[in-house]
Order: structure tokens, then C-alpha cells, then sequence
């Protein structure tokens, strides 16, 4: 079994605001193993995004012992958070969010350019984005684009360099069934091209089928934790795996 | 080269909301011009005060002997004064240095007496060096070489009752202490437009002076420099080359209460371009907290991919370094002809102040020419940079106290 890059023990986190608190998590104990790929479902306020959050590095838990990519991420500074997203973490999120002043190619190569790359990075942008079905779209802005594919560009922003963790909160909520289904095949087979870990959240079943592992928040708390059997195999989608090099390796 | 994506990021950015961008730059280039307007005139201003001033009487630079400056006594005479006057005009810069002697008389016509400083010049060289002596209302200014003559203002004539070709007897004290007195005869009347300072004018050749007062040579010799700025270099210099029985000064010290005035009006006109400064500051300022408002999704996105506070406030920085660099242009587009086009007209101030008057004993124009020159852009580009770049930093600061799961939470 492969080690854990996420550790969570007894993870809370409360929101305050002004007199009001609110109790988003209550005691998350959770373990993620590097390649899985799971689906973090449960009602709208059971802490999903939060968890996500946290997770994520963007947020710190109020208690407990979290621990990502072997960095508890309490003890983080903010700069150090950052770094760690920048390095080891992807994002998807459930309103694709690209830069709107940018291409998709330069949508792409702008993470790569935060990370330090130099020369290759148009290249390896491209890359990425025709191994996703992109490749003629990538000198359109996303307004020129429909929302699956500018989803799909979000994915390989996340992806390009090669994190070790893409986290995705509700990815397919403002997509139709169809883009949906393509969407989360592109990160399953992602997944298993290159032994990213996917995390995501979702309240569509349809998304849910494809997860490898299932767990359930209910109140800020782990209800249900449910792994499923190994995926029997399956055709890759084409392009994938072909030219994104493995996780792990550094550009 | 290809700029790098973080720059094309900042360039579209500055794009994306094209009406802001263009009234934002307006309002820069718009202040920009104003201050390079305040500054033209105050540096127009200083140029020209420091001119009249200069060739009013006080000069650029001055020669005097030892001790005058204590006392400011008018019978000082200079040891060897055709030395420094020959130092004085070897000076590189220099566009002429005149020989004066002052003593205080009394001028008599019949039952009429004015008290004054006479003023010993020389006839060939004063007009050059003091344009009151241009002035001439009536009859000619000194001629070379023709003695016992007089040029006096025409508050000096009315008071005395005298007229071209009148004699007046001056007295003053003599060397040996005995009041001595000599003839004039008026050739020419000189009409500054002030009264007052018509009343205190009465000039006569070197040689007049010396004979009437038996003290022999100049008391001063005065120098007219071609930049008033190198008023101090050429101090140094001079004071270099000459004994220890004389001092050089410069106008500054000549005139102190007019130098005050003058850094009191510097400093009126830099709150006058602070203030507009401040202004277009709050602008943009306004402008540019919209703008990160408005993207507050975007930078929270940006955080959550890993860019760094410090690369989030760059980006802020190099947008508004963007729209300083437009802003100067606009600026300059604007403020260079304007400050270009009264550096050759003139501001005609004539209306308020008649054709001319006077400030500490000077003569001014009523029309100042702005000082057009290579400083424009400079000026242009530390106002205008430097007023967007300070916009930008609480804007900037805002975006670098931003927490990117409440912002993403907010705009979920």
C-alpha cells in the first residue's frame, strides 16, 4: 500500500464572523494515499470545500493535525503555503476560473512560469493541452471557449506541472452530462497515467461512479468512508500519457 | 524576446477595462501637465528674478573689498582693483564684469536737495550690465571719455526742478574727511517705472567719483554670468584668483531677503504640484482599489496556484508602472508644448500689474517666461510613475492581506 500524502487527525475549523461562529468541520480523521482517486461527497455544507480548503493549504485548520505531503500544514507560513500549492498541488475549481486576459496556452504556461521554468514552457504548455483534446483551441481566450473546454484548460493548468495532488471542488457542477462524463475520464485516466492523486468534490452521482474511493461528509464529519473495487481496465483516452511526463519529476 | 506571461498578464490587465484606463491616464497625464506647468513657471520665475535681480545693479557675482560685507560701507575701495577686474573677465562664463564706485551725496539744484548714492560706472560697460541704464527717458547714458556728466532718474530730476543740460552740485564726504562737491551736468534721465527707485539714481563716470571723492579706483566690480546657476563654481574660482584683500560673493549673499523670497515662492509652488500630485494620487487610487476589487476572485485563484504575495503585488506594480509610463506621455504630450509655448510667449501678467514694478528694490516685467528644457522629462516621468506606483500600494496592499479561501468561499 502506498504511503499517505494527506493525513488528517481530528481536523476542525470554525469560521467566525463578528459574534457568529460556525462549525465547518468537527473532527476530520482521514488518510489519502498517493494515486487514489476520490470523490468527497455529502449536502451542501457538510464541509466539503472547506476540507478542501485545508487541504489545499489555502486554509489552516482551527485544531488537529494535518498533514500534507509529509507538511503539517498548521505550522506553515503563509509564503510557505503558497510554495507548497505552487509545487506539489493543483486546483481545479467548480467555476473554472482561468485568467480571463489570457489564453489557454499562456493560462498553462503562466503556472509555469511561476514555478521558475524557463525556456520550454510554451512548449510544454502545448503539450499538455493537445494531450487533453486542446491543442487547436490553445490561442483562444476562455471567453472563446464553451464551458467544458474551458474546463478541461483548467485541468491541464492544474496538471502541467505535475503536482502530486489536484484537488478539484464540484469540477463538473456547471457542466452538462456529456462534458462531465469527458471531463472525469480525462482525470482518471490522468490519474492513471501518471499516478497524480485526485481529490474531488462533488454532489453529482454520475461524477461519483467514476471514483475509485468515495467518503462522505455529513455535519463537518467523516460519515462514511467507502473504497471500491479496482476499475477494470479500460482504453485510455488518446493523447493521454504520451507526452505529460510522470508525476514526480521535476521540469 | 517574448515578455514573459506575467507581463502580458499585466499589459491585458491594464487593457481589460479600457473606459478606466483611459480616464485613469487622463487624470495622471492631466496632473502631470499641471505640475510640469507650476514647475515651468516656478523654475521660469527663479530664472528671471535672479536675471532682473542680477542686472538691476546686485550682479550674479561681486567683487568687494574685505569687510564690506560686515558693514557695507559705500567709501571701501579695493586695493588693486584693475587686477580683479581683469580676473573677473578671464572667468569662464562670464558675460561682463563692470567696475563701480558708491558714495553718499547730496544733489542740489537751487533750493532742491536729494539725498542718494551716487554711483561711479563705467560709461561703456554699465548699460551692459545694468538694463535700468537701457532706460533712458530723455537724453543719452554716459558717453566714454566725456567728463563732469550725470544720468539721474526722472524722481531724482522732478525733485530737484532740473531738466536735460541742468547743472546739479553733488557733495559727498572726501577722503581726507572734508566735504568736497562738484558740477553735473544732466544727460540723461532715466524712467525704471518705479519711484521710488527713480528717486535713488544718479550715475557718473569712475573717473567723476574719484575726483570728487579723492578715493581712488572701483569699490566693487560686478560680474553678469551666462548661467546664474553656477553662481557658486564661479565664486570659488574667482576667489581663487584673487588677494586676500577683497571677497567674491554671490547674489545670494548680496541679497538675502530676496533669496528668501524666492525659496518661499519654490516652496509655494512645490505645494501647489504636492497638492495636485495628491489629487491625481486619490484618482488613481480609487481607480485602481476598483480594479483589484473587481479581480479579487482572480487573485484569490492566483494564490490558490501557488503565486506568492510578493509576485501578486508585482503584477500590481508593474500595471501601474504601465499606467505611469502612459500618464507621463500623455503628460509630456500635454505639459511640453503648453510649458514650450509660454517659454516663447510669456505669461502676460501686465493686466494685474501694469507694465512694470518692483519687488526689494528690483524692476520686474510683468510678463515671465517659463523655462522649457530637458528636465521635462525626468520630471514627467518621477510624477507620474511615482504618483501610480504610490496609488498602487494600498491596493497592493490590499490584494497581499487577502486570504484566498474567503475570497474563493465569497465568490463561490
Amino acid at each position: 500500500m502506498s504511503p499517505p500524502i494527506v493525513t488528517s487527525r481530528g481536523v476542525t475549523k470554525v469560521f467566525t464572523l463578528g459574534s457568529v461562529q460556525t462549525q465547518a468541520l468537527r473532527g476530520v480523521d482521514l488518510e489519502v494515499r498517493e494515486g487514489e482517486f476520490l470523490a468527497l461527497v455529502g449536502p451542501s455544507g457538510s464541509g466539503k470545500t472547506t476540507l478542501l480548503n485545508l487541504i489545499g493549504a489555502l486554509d489552516v485548520p482551527t485544531a488537529g493535525a494535518l498533514t500534507v505531503l509529509d507538511r503539517r500544514v498548521a505550522e506553515l507560513t503563509r509564503g510557505e503555503r503558497a510554495e507548497l500549492r505552487l509545487r506539489s498541488i493543483g486546483f481545479v475549481f467548480q467555476a473554472y476560473n482561468l485568467v480571463p486576459v489570457l489564453t489557454a496556452r499562456e493560462n498553462v504556461e503562466f503556472v509555469l512560469e511561476l514555478q521558475g521554468m524557463g525556456t520550454g514552457r510554451r512548449r510544454r504548455a502545448t503539450e499538455v493541452l493537445e494531450e487533453l483534446g486542446l491543442g487547436e483551441l490553445a490561442d483562444r481566450h476562455p471567453r472563446e471557449l464553451s464551458g467544458g473546454q474551458q474546463q478541461r484548460v483548467a485541468v491541464a493548468r492544474a496538471v502541467a506541472a505535475r503536482p502530486r495532488l489536484v484537488l478539484a471542488d464540484e469540477p463538473t457542477a456547471n457542466l452538462d452530462g456529456e462534458n462531465a462524463e469527458v471531463l472525469m475520464h480525462l482525470m482518471r485516466d490522468l490519474r492513471t497515467a501518471h499516478g497524480m492523486t485526485f481529490m474531488f468534490s462533488t454532489h453529482d452521482p454520475r461524477v461519483v461512479e467514476h471514483a475509485v474511493r468515495v467518503v462522505t461528509l455529513v455535519d463537518g464529519r467523516v460519515a462514511r468512508d467507502e473504497e471500491k473495487p479496482p476499475e477494470p481496465p479500460h482504453e485510455i483516452l488518446p493523447g493521454i500519457g504520451k507526452r505529460l511526463p510522470s508525476a514526480g519529476a521535476r521540469p | 524576446m517574448r515578455p514573459g506571461v506575467g507581463s502580458r498578464y499585466a499589459w491585458r490587465s491594464v487593457r481589460r477595462n479600457i473606459r478606466r484606463t483611459v480616464l485613469s491616464v487622463a487624470g495622471i497625464g492631466f496632473g502631470c501637465a499641471l505640475a510640469l506647468f507650476v514647475d515651468g513657471v516656478n523654475r521660469g520665475k527663479d530664472e528671471f528674478y535672479v536675471r532682473v535681480a542680477a542686472e538691476t545693479g546686485t550682479g550674479h557675482l561681486r567683487v568687494v573689498p574685505a569687510g564690506w560685507r560686515l558693514r557695507r560701507d559705500a567709501d571701501l575701495r579695493l586695493t588693486d582693483g584693475p587686477a580683479a577686474l581683469a580676473a573677473a573677465r578671464a572667468l569662464p562664463g562670464v558675460t561682463v564684469a563692470v567696475p563701480r564706485a558708491r558714495a553718499q551725496a547730496l544733489l542740489a539744484m537751487g533750493t532742491h536737495v536729494v539725498p542718494l548714492e551716487l554711483v561711479g560706472a563705467d560709461p561703456a560697460l554699465e548699460p551692459r550690465a545694468d538694463r535700468l541704464m537701457r532706460r533712458m527717458e530723455r537724453g543719452h547714458y554716459l558717453v566714454p571719455g566725456e567728463r563732469g556728466a550725470a544720468v539721474v532718474g526722472r524722481a531724482v530730476a522732478e525733485r530737484l526742478g532740473a531738466d536735460l543740460g541742468d547743472e546739479i552740485l553733488a557733495t559727498a564726504m572726501g577722503f581726507d574727511g572734508e566735504i568736497q562737491s562738484a558740477l553735473f551736468r544732466i544727460e540723461g534721465v532715466v524712467a525704471t517705472g518705479s519711484e521710488d527707485i527713480d528717486a535713488s539714481i544718479c550715475q557718473v563716470a569712475l573717473e567723476d567719483l574719484e575726483a570728487l571723492t579723492g578715493r581712488r579706483g572701483p569699490g566693487e566690480i560686478t560680474v553678469i554670468l551666462g548661467d546664474w546657476r553656477q553662481a557658486g563654481v564661479a565664486r570659488d574660482r574667482l576667489s581663487a584668483r584673487l588677494g586676500g584683500g577683497s571677497e567674491v560673493l554671490t547674489w545670494h549673499e548680496l541679497a538675502p531677503e530676496f533669496e528668501g523670497h524666492l525659496r518661499q515662492d519654490t516652496a509655494s509652488a512645490r505645494l501647489v504640484t504636492g497638492l495636485i500630485i495628491a489629487i491625481v494620487l486619490l484618482g488613481v487610487t480609487s481607480a485602481q482599489l476598483a480594479a483589484v476589487l473587481e479581480r479579487r476572485r482572480e487573485f484569490a485563484v492566483l494564490s490558490a496556484l501557488g503565486m506568492s504575495t510578493r509576485r501578486m503585488v508585482g503584477l500590481l506594480l508593474q500595471e501601474a508602472l504601465l499606467l505611469g509610463l502612459a500618464g507621463a506621455t500623455v503628460g509630456l504630450a500635454v505639459g511640453g508644448p503648453l510649458v514650450w509655448h509660454y517659454a516663447r510667449a510669456g505669461l502676460d501678467f501686465s493686466r494685474w500689474l501694469g507694465s512694470s514694478y518692483s519687488f526689494q528694490g528690483i524692476i520686474l516685467e510683468p510678463i515671465l517666461y517659463l523655462d522649457f528644457g530637458l528636465w521635462l522629462l525626468p520630471e514627467a516621468l518621477v510624477i507620474s510613475l511615482g504618483s501610480t506606483m504610490l496609488a498602487s500600494l494600498y491596493p497592493a496592499r490590499f490584494v497581499a492581506r487577502t486570504d484566498p479561501a474567503v475570497s474563493l468561499r465569497v465568490a463561490q
